[in-house]
């Protein structure tokens, strides 16, 4: 498809901001990458603009983000009002789906707002390298481990309004962690100890879906430190296969 | 909203610049919203719309015309039947459990997987707790928008396919274990993966090359699951045998329960609904096992609220998700309900709740609600050690208050952990299973006897 059909025709632009206005095959380009994703037409299935779903938005009390408005800007096909929306109002979605529960019509606001948030990071978008500036540590243990969180993670510094101890019991966290009766959590570096193959099946994954793609585009950094981290796990797996196959 | 009610400099956005305030009275404001509490947030509201088709039907017809093989919950797995949103049946297994664990949980809140393995063993019940896992992924995808709707299929097919064949490194045949996901998250990102990949045979195809890159195919097909179970559908169909290890009174407690926005707004028709619980209106789980144990469960009216965790807020939005926690579910359940408890049944909800009180007392807005997943109250009323086992030392909220509501002697139980830690320093640790069991493939793997 070069470009989305769409039903708003003419390009208007905003007369009065000193802002230039985004290129039209831009704008098509965006809403065709969110208009083609398989789920799009499972959520989205019409608004009579009732607000229901805003009414309930946990976001909608403390940004201005509004799902209806989200709903009716991809309803309308009004190309520059997505564009505007995935500057700043699609990051306050709070991912609750509680409007998507509430909505008469069956649309899925929070599940429109993921497509819309892919879409940002494939077109490299600012908004996207502003808001995962800091989910990087996060995001470089989840692709070479598959843990989001770990427990070395959550310590004073990065969570001081949790209070002033992570545990109330005082002790070394890894004798902490020994004192879980699950030998699988006896770790500290990861929620779970996880199994070098396992690691090495999920980057394929990543690898195989565009996912490192997306964070090259996002983050070229952090992917080159992700790509050095598992080419060695790589390794090291295929080495003791070796090491199998000889015994 | 009435003009007359308004808090002094509050201020409501979202609502794009056209809104304008209708300046009711009071009177007729609370006219035009009657009907809204009478229908919103009800089972009816889910039930009066158009109803879906259910996707298990498109996985049994994709069954038979060869193109993928389904992981059924069998009879070894001694499932109970529960009725889900429309009345459909819904099969619990509740034994050979492959535990699906959750990252939040083992990272954070350790006591949550261990208090419902430490429940399983006190009623005999087998499972298989694993190092050759992923997390689902999910949590990380709603945050920030990275992965995609293959990743996210790929990585449940290749978790549910491992759940599959764990049992063979123990020499029993495959489909032994039944997975049990543990996150809420998890749960509901799976339902609504699985639903795509039934619908889509583009998805399927896709995954399918990579499934079979990493040789997670079954006769080269894809592995689907007769049914996501979360565990606190586990939890729920087992309450009766759980009520029956009880050793703690706790009829005098009044719990308030968050029910989890994953768990049931999410593919909302495979959710439990029990009509012995809150009259079939609301999703069954978690309320049903406090009611089993003979606690006061107490309404509040935020129930229905998300919790504030909103995935990427918790990390980088801490000021919304506090605000939240506090302003719409704990000062509600501490004010309205008198809560002796938040009882809870996902990750991020337990975590939120429970760690966003500590700023609250700090900034002047103190609220003192104790926060336990459902499984951490059931096994610390049943007798669990709340150090050892339930792991209250990870909670920020006062689960002290509630131990001396229950009449446990925390401080004796936190001196004898405290003990138990310089036994651990030593290299001497208790376990819950054989810790030989945990590494199934790969460096590390020793096969031994089958265990039960």
């Amino acid at each position: 498809m070069e470009h989305a059909g769409t039903r708003v025709q003419e390009f208007i632009g905003d007369p009065v901001s000193d802002t230039p206005p985004v290129d039209r095959k831009q704008l098509e380009a965006i809403f065709s990458d969110i208009q083609s994703d398989m789920r799009f037409d499972h959520e989205l299935n019409g608004c009579l603009n009732c607000g229901i779903c805003t009414a309930t938005c946990p976001s909608a009390h403390y940004y201005d983000y509004s799902p209806r408005e989200i709903v009716q800007l991809l309803w309308t096909e009004n190309l520059e009002g997505i564009y505007d929306a995935m500057q700043e109002k699609i990051w306050a979605c709070a991912q609750c789906y509680t409007c998507a529960a509430r909505c008469p019509f069956g649309n899925s606001p929070g599940g429109l707002v993921m497509v819309m948030r892919e879409v940002a990071i494939k077109h490299g978008m600012e908004s996207a390298k502003n808001v995962l500036r800091p989910f990087s540590r996060v995001m470089l243990k989840l692709i070479s481990t598959g843990n989001q969180l770990a427990p070395d993670m959550i310590n004073k510094e990065g969570f001081p309004d949790w209070g002033p101890n992570i545990s109330k019991v005082d002790a070394p966290l890894a004798i902490l962690r020994k004192a879980i009766p699950m030998p699988t959590l006896h770790t500290t570096k990861t929620a779970w100890e996880v199994n070098l193959k396992t690691s090495v099946e999920l980057y394929t994954i990543w690898e195989e879906t565009g996912v490192l793609g997306s964070l090259k585009t996002i983050d070229k950094n952090l992917h080159d430190v992700i790509a050095d981290i598992m080419e060695e796990k790589r390794d090291e797996l295929e080495e003791w296969l070796e090491e199998q196959a000889e015994e | 909203m009435t003009t007359d009610s308004k808090i002094p400099g509050e201020r409501f956005t979202g609502h794009g610049p056209e809104w304008r305030e209708v300046k009711l009275s009071r009177r007729d404001a609370n006219t035009a919203t009657a009907w809204v509490e009478q229908v919103i947030d009800k089972r009816s509201m889910l039930t009066q719309k158009d109803r879906v088709d259910d996707v298990r039907d498109l996985m049994w017809q994709l069954e038979k015309e060869g193109e993928i093989v389904v992981h059924r919950v069998s009879d070894e797995h001694q499932p109970v039947m529960v009725k889900t949103l429309y009345g459909w049946d819904k099969k619990i297994p509740t034994t050979r459990l492959w535990h699906h664990k959750s990252c939040g949980q083992c990272g954070n809140i350790p006591g949550y997987p261990a208090s419902l393995l430490w429940l399983m063993n006190k009623m005999g019940i087998e499972y298989l707790d694993e190092t050759d896992q992923t997390s689902c992924t999910a949590w990380n995808y709603h945050g920030s928008g990275i992965g995609n709707i293959e990743s996210l299929a790929a990585v449940f097919l290749r978790n549910f396919h491992q759940a599959y064949v764990a049992a063979k490194a123990q020499g029993l045949p495959a489909s032994y274990y039944y997975p049990l996901v543990h996150c809420g998250t998890s749960f509901g990102n799976y339902k609504e993966v699985r639903g795509y990949l039934l619908r889509s045979a583009k998805l399927r195809e896709s995954v399918t090359r990579i499934l079979g890159k990493l040789g997670r195919l079954v006769d080269g097909k894809l592995l689907i699951p007769e049914e996501v179970v979360h565990y606190s559908e586990w939890l729920h169909v087992m309450r009766g045998q759980v009520a029956n290890h009880q050793e703690i009174d706790c009829s005098h407690i009044r719990a308030t329960i968050h029910p989890a926005c994953h768990v049931y707004k999410m593919v909302p028709e495979d959710v439990v609904y029990d009509d012995d619980v809150l009259d079939g209106n609301r999703v069954a789980v978690s309320t049903g096992i406090m009611q089993s144990l003979g606690t006061q469960v107490i309404d509040y009216s935020t129930w229905y609220d998300c919790c504030g965790f909103g995935f990427r807020h918790i990390i980088s939005e801490r000021e919304f998700t506090r605000s939240f926690a506090i302003d719409r579910k704990l000062r509600v359940a501490q004010d309205e309900a008198h809560a002796d408890v938040m009882i809870g049944h996902d990750t991020g909800c337990i975590t939120t709740l429970d760690k966003n009180q500590w700023i609250g007392q700090a900034t002047g807005k103190p609220v003192d609600v104790p926060v336990l997943a459902d499984c951490q109250f059931a096994a610390m009323v049943c007798g669990a050690h709340p150090y050892k086992i339930v792991q209250s030392h990870w909670h920020a909220s006062s689960t002290e208050t509630l131990m001396e509501k229950l009449g446990i002697d925390w401080r004796a139980k936190k001196a004898e952990f405290e003990a138990y830690l310089k036994e651990v320093a030593a290299g001497r640790f208790e376990s819950l299973y054989d810790p030989r069991r945990m590494v199934t493939s790969g460096p590390g793997y020793k096969r031994i006897e089958a265990a039960k």
